[in-house]
């Protein structure tokens, strides 16, 4: 076994500036291997990609890195100049070429000041290589000004192969070329990577391109690690919550649900929080996490750094049943029905009238008492015992079907929005009627005297909905349970609560279950969704699968009978695509 | 000074014709013709519309420029014109501007362009040779200091080369004079060759043009260089940042080959655009050099001709010499466009 | 501020700080009238004449103290005009685009083209010579470049959002100019100004040394001018007192602001500042 061709040792580098870059990023790579490193701006992507190179050096650089053998930090420009193209490359993301030189001399100049090759030795090996890159000939004469930037693109791969290296680094190789031209482009540097037999290193915030050609992800945070493994492992199945939200604000066709943002905003680089980078983000943040930074250890077949190990289940249902008995019959609602719900994450529960919907939206927020099964709230990896109906039913909030039914008509809005402080008892008059206040402005209600002295039959039931959810927002839980919210509000009320929710699922870090009969519309909410038919879970996966090809009968059903406007011209649904450009 | 003339000028970037509603070379020709012709008029308005009624002050027997000699007054009245229209004296101008009639001197009653021819190819070769010396000098100095910036040989050259760029040449040069020439006695005083010189063999002619070339064109190519220096200085700091150079150094290009084939390529195209800004600078600096040389050329000329009042002599220097700067400008914006890539289409 | 501006700053600040007093003080100062015939002709250093006399027997220190205020007045005057009209030029251009912008532009253009030299001389040796002549000659060479600069500056503030953001609610143009303007150009102004202050007292001197200069008043540019046309002045040991001194003060003057204007540039010109 040889040794990597990349070695990377807690690698911190600070600018002058301040800006902490990078805060000890640690992995190797073997020779003809692939990793993607992927993360937003400011993560750190391209000052790991120069520092390999040796680029950046101390006293800004600290930690060791070393390409096939030599240290890159605190080397000899001699030594440097012996590694540099010869034994690693790179592809900038930037145009980085010289304005006055024509392209083929520039592809040809380390051929002839390394390789010692003649002008016109070089000049034919640089044909060669336009050809391998697939970029035309004609090309090499011109000067950089008059390439298209996908020309220069593959001008500069061209150029990082010239000198056959063993490590291919790639910054950000599709920023700037079109579509179409994108994947031609990761064809080729695959193809590449394979025939010659080059180890890829690639930086990138573009996820399905580094995807593409990694074979190990690791995401980085605020120059910090937060997950690394194998591709299917981390873009699939993410565990880390910074790598999950990454993931879902990521648009692609694959997705059916609309984006959803990160919360919050990453941190000024030169003030980065103490503890986990990510907690001031992450829905599952403890005290733990403010404090103490995470290691990249194991967890789940991967590298995680969480103190949690990865997103954390909230709540974990199993086997729940429950019966009930009229007129001498007896009904099986649910029948060993298991769910879990994890930290911030949107679950839709949909399933014919009388398939058992409610009753588990009952069972699950603590308002009705399961037969059997067991209901534990928190991570279960810590063995808590079942939770109470009353832990359940505070930390579990319930967002009813009726609005009018679920809000007294005696009380004002002020009041009944009052509620649940009122009952807690835990603020004063005061700084009650402040957070109602915000809770109506943030869920789009008018704060007006006017509207807060009102009664239930004065408002429209999108308007009362919205008091109800703001009630359930006030009485500040973990997961919210929606049972068909939308079914009694016309469809530009509908648009407007649904919006509202998402929103403050987001901002909240809320974990949400959304009940519905409406297939089309929990899609846009959900990430995932479960099938319930006659008491009975049938079929569970991610959304964009389950309502795009759907395996279970029930589900098919379903699907079919969503609701469609008619497109002249045909069925306007997607083809329904198994897996998706990812999993190639 | 020269550094903020090199900023008007946009050294860095480039004013590319300065008649802009037509691009390309015919613009910058068009521009050239209108600026000489603007120029024209220029020559022919100030005498008659500055205060002090300078012309007329040249017949009148009470004003201190009064010219005794009849003939002479006669020739510069017929000259001018003033007797006649405003439109005539015009046409006249143009016209003798035409034939190559500049009027005749007042001092020397020869033509002036005679005077112009006598003295033009001195003016040349003075500052032709400081041009090119001081230029490469500048420039070689300037890729260093700039490629070294803030470190070794540059914290001194900066600080000198601003010196000698603001002080004015005149005193340099007459301190130079009594050094070199006077007390040590290296070097002539004055004058561009030994009196009576035309009758050497042709190499000891030119061996004796050159001892007396060597101490004014050196001063006036120092000066030249250190305009040229912070140009090219500044011109290579902008350069130093860039994503080509960082990556040519990942590519494993040693330094010598970034600073040459990298940086200084790149560099070297604002220098071209401010080479028209050095020719309006190599005037001014050559008529002073020449003016505490003794050096024959125009410079002296016109030196002499202001000490005399001889306007005909002091206009026809003028015209030439702007004439000429406007060439050197109009040949540099043309050779930028050719050089810089950019803009080759 | 780098380390090697401060310098700039400190070296250029000194020497300036010197001259300035020595307008103030100079005449005050000065043993003699500098006019005055006090002594025999070229007499060398004493006790009673510290720069010895001229030709004419007059005392040279005297005249070069006299003389501070002549020449930098008239440099800092003209560069004060050729800057106001430079700024007003340049800014009005830059703002108000179109047509005052195009025919402005054009009239700069064909100044910047004519080399400013020759062109002061012409207009010096026409016009009846007097310091305000001088002072409008060199603020003419100076405010073409000037109001180029300062145009480029303004196209660039006035493009920037915060403008842009004024104008959305509802400001006037004078509050734009007040507000954001003139904050923004006001470094630039400076740096062109101590430049030119500095290029103006050598044209000063440089115009009295070919016979252009103010006949009346005494200036540095007119010893120097009265020395170097002495027939013989380098083969006697007469240019060192003469001669040196008067040019020693030009040089001082000239290099004390151009240090002055390298250093506060940087902040002005980030192109000179980049690492």
């Amino acid at each position: 076994m040889s040794a990597p061709i990349l070695e990377v040792n807690d690698l911190h580098v600070r600018f002058a500036n301040g800006v902490d870059a990078l805060r000890g990023v640690s992995f190797a790579l073997d020779r003809g291997e692939a990793l993607a490193v992927i993360g937003e701006s400011g993560a750190g992507k391209s000052t790991l990609a120069h520092s390999v190179l040796g680029l950046i050096q101390p006293p800004e650089a600290s930690g060791s890195v070393v390409v096939a053998g030599s240290a890159m930090l605190g080397a000899t420009d001699q030594r440097l100049r012996a590694v540099r193209w010869s034994v690693v490359s790179l592809v900038p993301q930037a145009s980085a070429f010289n304005p006055v030189v024509p392209i083929g001399d520039q592809i040809a100049e380390p051929l002839i000041e390394h390789a010692g090759m003649s002008a016109a030795a070089a000049r034919s090996r640089t044909n060669e290589l336009a050809e391998e890159v697939l970029m035309d000939p004609s090309l090499l004469g011109r000067y950089p000004e008059q390439l298209s930037g996908g020309e220069r693109r593959v001008a500069l791969l061209a150029m990082a192969l010239a000198l056959d290296p063993a490590l291919v680094v790639l910054d950000e190789p599709t920023s700037g070329v079109d579509p179409i031209g994108r994947v031609a482009l990761l064809e080729r540097i695959a193809t590449l990577s394979r025939s010659r037999g080059f180890a890829l290193l690639i930086v990138s915030h573009d996820l399905p391109a580094a995807a593409q050609l990694g074979a190990r992800c690791m995401v980085l945070y605020a120059g910090e690690a937060m997950e690394s493994g194998d591709r299917h492992a981390v873009i699939h199945q993410p565990a880390h919550p910074y790598s999950r939200a990454l993931i879902s604000a990521y648009p692609v066709m694959t997705t059916t649900r609309d984006l959803r943002p990160i919360r919050g905003s990453p941190p000024d680089p030169r003030a980065i929080p103490p503890g986990c980078p990510f907690h001031p983000r992450c829905t599952q943040a403890e005290d733990i996490c403010r404090n103490q930074r995470p290691v990249l250890e194991p967890s789940r077949d991967r590298l995680v750094a969480c103190h949690f190990g990865g997103v954390r289940v909230l709540l974990a249902a199993s086997e729940i049943s429950k019966s009930f008995r009229t007129a001498g019959r007896t009904v099986r609602a649910l029948d060993a029905v298991s769910l879990t719900v994890e930290h911030g994450e949107a679950v839709a529960i949909v399933g014919r009238s009388g398939s058992g919907k409610s009753t588990l939206a009952r069972v699950i927020s603590g308002h009705l008492h399961p037969d059997a099964g067991r209901l534990v709230l928190g991570d279960p990896v810590l063995g808590r015992t079942s939770a109470s109906p009353g832990e359940l039913r505070r930390q579990v909030q319930l967002v009813m079907q009726d609005p009018w039914d679920a809000l007294s008509p005696r009380l004002t809005v002020a009041e009944l929005a009052r509620e649940p402080l009122d009952i807690a008892a835990s603020k004063n008059a005061e700084q009650r009627r402040q957070a109602v206040a915000e809770m109506l402005n943030a869920v789009g209600l008018p704060t007006s005297g006017g509207f807060l002295s009102a009664h239930s039959h004065e408002l429209s039931g999108g308007q009362l909905q919205r008091i109800v959810l703001a009630r359930a927002l006030l009485a500040e839980p973990t997961m919210l349970v929606a049972d068909e919210p939308t079914s009694m509000l016309d469809p530009s009320e509908q648009a407007r609560l649904l919006v509202v929710l998402r929103e403050l699922q987001v901002e909240k870090g809320l974990a949400l279950v959304l009940i519905s009969h409406d297939i089309s519309l929990v899609r846009k909410v959900s990430d995932r969704i479960v099938v319930l038919e006659s008491g009975q879970l049938v079929e569970e996966g991610r959304a964009e699968q389950v309502s795009g090809s759907p395996r279970s009968e029930a589900a098919r059903l379903l699907v079919d009978a969503a609701p469609m406007l008619e497109h002249p011209g045909g069925d306007p649904r997607p083809p329904s695509a198994p897996g998706g450009r990812w999993t190639r | 000074m020269a550094i903020a003339e090199a900023s008007a000028s946009g050294h860095g970037e480039f004013e590319q014709s300065r008649f802009r509603a037509i691009r390309g070379p015919a613009g910058l020709v068009m521009g050239y013709v209108a600026t000489i012709l603007v120029l024209v008029t220029l020559n022919f308005f100030l005498p008659r519309a500055l205060p002090g009624e300078p012309l007329e002050a040249l017949s009148n027997p009470r004003s201190p420029t009064f010219i005794g000699d009849q003939e002479r007054r006669l020739a510069v009245e017929q000259y001018y014109g003033l007797d006649r229209p405003a439109g005539e004296q015009f046409l006249a101008y143009l016209a003798g501007l035409m034939r190559g009639d500049l009027g005749k001197s007042i001092r020397y009653n020869v033509p002036v362009s005679t005077l112009i021819a006598e003295r033009l190819p001195w003016t040349l070769l003075l500052g032709g040779t400081a041009l090119t010396a001081g230029t490469m000098g500048g420039v070689v100095a300037g890729i260093r200091s700039g490629w070294r910036r803030g470190r070794d040989g540059d914290r001194l050259l900066l600080p000198l080369f601003v010196a000698l760029d603001s002080v004015p040449m005149f005193v340099v040069a007459s301190v130079i004079i009594s050094l070199f020439a006077v007390q040590l006695g290296w070097f002539p005083l004055s004058g561009a060759r030994t009196p009576f010189s035309d009758a050497w063999p042709p190499w000891r002619q030119a061996l004796d043009i050159g001892h007396h070339l060597l101490l004014p064109a050196g001063l006036l190519a120092v000066q030249f260089s250190a305009f040229q220096f912070l140009v090219m200085r500044a011109s290579m700091i902008g350069e130093l940042g860039s994503d080509y150079i960082r990556l040519g150094r990942a590519k494993g290009m040693t330094d010598r080959i970034l600073k040459y084939r990298y940086a200084a390529r790149n560099a070297l195209l604002p220098t071209v655009s401010v080479v028209g800004l050095q020719a309006g600078l190599a005037v001014s600096a050559t008529i002073f050099v020449e003016a505490v040389f003794a050096y024959p050329g125009l410079g002296r000329l016109m030196v002499e001709a202001i000490a005399s009042r001889d306007y005909p002599a002091i206009q026809g220097v003028f015209l030439i010499v702007t004439v000429m700067v406007l060439t050197a400008n109009l040949a540099a914006d043309l050779a930028y466009r050719r050089l810089d890539v950019r803009t080759r289409r | 501020m780098t380390a090697s501006a401060s310098w700039f700053l400190k070296i250029g600040g000194a020497i300036t700080g010197v001259f300035l007093l020595l307008v103030v003080a100079g005449p005050a100062l000065a043993p003699y009238d500098p006019q005055a015939v006090v002594g025999a002709s070229l007499v060398a250093p004493s006790g009673a004449h510290l720069l010895g006399t001229n030709d004419a027997g007059q005392d040279i220190l005297s005249q070069l103290l006299v003389g501070t205020r002549a020449s930098m007045l008239t440099g800092i005057l003209a560069a004060t005009l050729a800057v106001a009209a430079g700024v007003l030029v340049g800014a009005t251009a830059g703002l108000l685009g179109g047509w005052a912008d195009l025919v402005a532009m054009r009239i700069v253009d064909v100044f910047l083209a004519i080399p400013a030299l020759p062109l002061v001389i012409l207009i010096a040796s026409l016009a009846s010579p007097s310091r305000a002549t001088i002072v409008a000659v060199i603020a003419l060479a100076g405010w073409p470049p000037i109001s180029r600069i300062v145009r480029s500056q303004t196209l660039v503030l006035a493009s920037r959002g915060y403008v842009h953001a004024a104008r959305g609610f509802d400001s006037g143009w004078p509050y734009v100019v007040r507000r954001h303007l003139v904050p923004g150009l006001a470094p630039l102004i400076v740096a062109t100004y101590v430049n030119w202050a500095s290029a103006a007292i050598v044209l000063e001197a440089g115009l009295a040394f070919i016979g252009l200069g103010d006949p009346t008043a005494v200036s540095w540019g007119s010893v120097l001018q009265r020395a170097l046309g002495h027939a013989g002045i380098y083969a006697t040991a007469a240019w060192t007192w003469w001669v040196l001194p008067a040019g020693l003060a030009i040089a001082g003057a000239a290099i004390g602001l151009a240090f002055l204007g390298v250093a506060i540039e940087p902040r002005s010109n980030p192109r000179w500042a980049r690492s």
